[in-house]
Formats: structure tokens, sequence, C-alpha cells
């Protein structure tokens, strides 16, 4: 059980740098918020799961199961809500790419 | 152990765009990606000391972060729209 954990915390950290590296990268707002809003929320869960799957089954995993489901669920919609408040307030999309 | 040392070295290009952001809502997102960052390095740290009482700061912390984003962009949008910078 620890070799899974383990191939699944290494796979959420090179998700996490891909991320780091898209946000780095690009020059425009909602192309930011576009790739944050997916890869972020991916690498978070994945790392989750290692670590559940290395606890074994007790008390400990099953508050992690509880993070999973609210991290699952907020992280898109405070996305969705910031990139609709820029949009309803003008911010226009400016071509520099 | 390195697994922690390797979360707090990807927390730290999230302020070049905290502090660089050409607009405020590039600060709304910055804001939002190093409290997710934060939550896991909490994770971690209970993982490895084993203590389970933690994690109940880590849901409590994810649970307000979240509201005050949602709150403060609304507000933020409310105020655009009658006029101004």
């Amino acid at each position: 059980m620890e070799i899974a954990g383990n191939i699944l915390i290494a796979a959420g950290i090179i998700f996490m740098l891909f991320g780091i590296i898209g946000i780095m990268r690009f020059k425009n707002f909602y192309a930011r918020i576009l790739i944050s809003s997916k890869i972020d929320t991916v690498g978070a869960v994945t790392i989750i799961i290692g670590i559940a799957v290395k606890h074994g089954f007790s008390f400990f995993t099953l508050k992690l199961i509880m993070l999973l489901v609210l991290m699952m669920i907020l992280n898109p919609l405070v996305t969705h809500i910031t990139a609709r408040a820029a949009f309803q307030s003008g911010y226009k999309h400016e071509d520099n790419t | 152990m390195y697994l922690l040392w390797i979360m707090v070295i990807f927390l730290l290009p999230y302020f070049y765009r905290l502090l660089r952001g050409p607009s405020i809502w590039d600060r709304f997102l910055g804001l939002n990606l190093i409290s997710t960052k934060i939550i896991i390095i909490s994770i971690c740290y209970a993982s490895i000391n084993n203590s389970a009482f933690i994690l109940d700061f880590a849901i409590v912390y994810t649970l307000l972060t979240f509201i005050c984003i949602i709150f403060t962009a609304l507000f933020l949008q409310d105020r655009m729209k009658k006029g101004g910078n």
C-alpha cells in the first residue's frame, strides 16, 4: 500500500509543477485563470488521495475524504465567480498573445 | 520530510503573481492559489506527525477562505459597475 501511495503523490507533484509553469508563462488574465482552475484542483485531489492510500483505513482517512469532497466542490466554484466578476465589470480581453 | 520542503518551494512563485499582477483580478487568483497550497502543506504536516486534530484546522480554513473570496469578488463587481476604477 505504501508504494501505490508514493506513486500517486509523485504524480500529484508533477501536475502541480505544470501548473506553476503555466501560470508564469501566459500573458493574459483569462488564460491564466483557465489553466489554474483545472490543474490546481487535479493536483490537490491527487495528492490527497495519495496520502489517504498511504495511511490505510482509519479515522484519519475519513477526515481526508471529507476534505477531498470539499476541495472538489469549492475550488471550481470560486474560480468561476472570479472570472464572472471580472468579465461583468468590464475587464477587456487584450490581444497580447 | 522531503514532501514538506517541495511544497514550500512550490509556494514561492505565486507571490510574484500577487505583487506584480497588472490588475486586481490577478491578485484574487494569487490569493486563491496560495490558500490551496497552505492547506496541502498542513495536510502533509499532519501526515508526518500522525496527529489527526490538525485536519480540523484544514477543514475550517478551507471553508473560511473560499467564502471570503466569493463575497469580496461580488462586492468588487458591484462597486466597479457603478463607475470608478
